[in-house]
């Protein structure tokens, strides 16, 4: 902009974000009336948001849908966590028997590594696990 | 928020899946529109969109019933761009192509798809230059200007999205749009075709 008067840039501004009272709005057009290069920026300024409108939003398919539920933890899990809520003292009992069944299946692990029935667990264990 | 999107989220909260596929099939589009004006490419976009969705299932107990769900979904949609493209940055050379040009399908710009292809592809063509200049911005006035002029949202919505005052935002909208119309104005060149 070669015209030096900073205020015009301000009032474009106002005017663009819809701030702008009657009078500023005058203020502004009776300047670019007159004003070549605060004309052009106004232009220049409307025209490159104004563009950008016209980009189209892109359509997704159910098949993004169907990705994204296929994704979340599965509804089950939801159930416990409404429960635990309700009943905290349970809940917090049920959390500390875990790593001391962990414990034991550790153990089981450790001293019958191929007993059919540690292997079983050590799998529920990991299933549990890997979810979040 | 309307009625029936206070009645899904209550069903989401309770691990109701088929309650979130409508609260997904509501802001799919805009979702990924945010994505990927944020980040250039249809297919990173729709990774995101997807990441965006499960983490708001994810967190949905930590969302407040009484504020509006697009607000803080499209946070979570922006952030996770912002993410993105700081993670991209170091690999990224200087010769590189500009990020935001490539993947650009025409399918994006025309869902209905009942113009010529070579009009399409004109309309590409100044999809694929407006991508560019919306990809050289700093990432703070991007995502300032992809709201405000992309998905036409209000500054007090941006302001709750960015959880920035309106001042900031305002400010931040300033800088992209002077420096958006800069640009614009110098890689146009010759050409004078921009849609009016
Ligand atoms: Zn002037």
């Amino acid at each position: 902009m070669t015209c030096l008067n900073k205020r015009y840039a301000s009032l474009m501004n106002k005017v663009l974000d819809g701030d702008a009272t009657v009078k500023e709005r005058n203020e502004l057009f009776a300047h670019l009336a007159t004003c070549d290069s605060c004309d052009r920026h106004f232009k220049e300024l409307k025209r490159s948001t104004e563009i950008l409108n016209h980009l189209a939003h892109p359509q997704l398919s159910a098949d993004f849908t169907k990705n994204v539920l296929e994704q979340l933890p599965a509804e089950k899990q939801h159930v416990l966590r409404e429960w635990t809520a309700r009943h905290p003292v349970i809940a917090t009992a049920a959390i500390c028997v875990v790593p001391m069944s962990l414990l034991f299946v550790a153990a089981g692990r450790q001293n019958s590594m191929p007993k059919r029935h540690g292997e079983d667990s050590y799998i529920l264990v990991n299933q549990t696990g890997s979810r979040n | 928020m309307d009625q029936k999107e206070k009645r899904l989220i209550k069903k989401v909260k309770k691990g109701d899946h088929q309650a979130f596929a409508d609260l997904v099939d509501r802001y799919k589009n805009s979702v990924c529109s945010i994505c990927l004006r944020m980040v250039g490419n249809r297919e990173e976009a729709e990774d995101l969109s997807q990441e965006a969705f499960i983490r708001a299932y994810n967190n949905i107990s930590k969302f407040d019933s009484d504020r509006k769900f697009s607000t803080w979904l499209f946070r979570i949609a922006t952030n996770l761009s912002i993410d993105s493209l700081r993670r991209k940055k170091p690999s990224v050379s200087l010769d590189a192509e500009i990020p935001g040009t490539e993947g650009l399908a025409l399918n994006t710009l025309l869902p209905g798809n009942t113009v010529p292809p070579d009009e399409q592809i004109v309309m590409a063509e100044t999809e694929q230059w407006i991508q560019k200049e919306i990809g050289a911005l700093p990432d703070k006035y991007r995502s300032a200007v992809i709201l405000k002029y992309v998905e036409d949202l209000s500054l007090k919505e941006i302001s709750e999205i960015m959880r920035l005052p309106v001042g900031t935002v305002k400010t931040r909208v300033h800088r992209g749009r002077e420096m958006l119309r800069k640009n614009m104005k110098e890689s146009r060149g010759g050409r004078n075709d921009m849609p009016e």
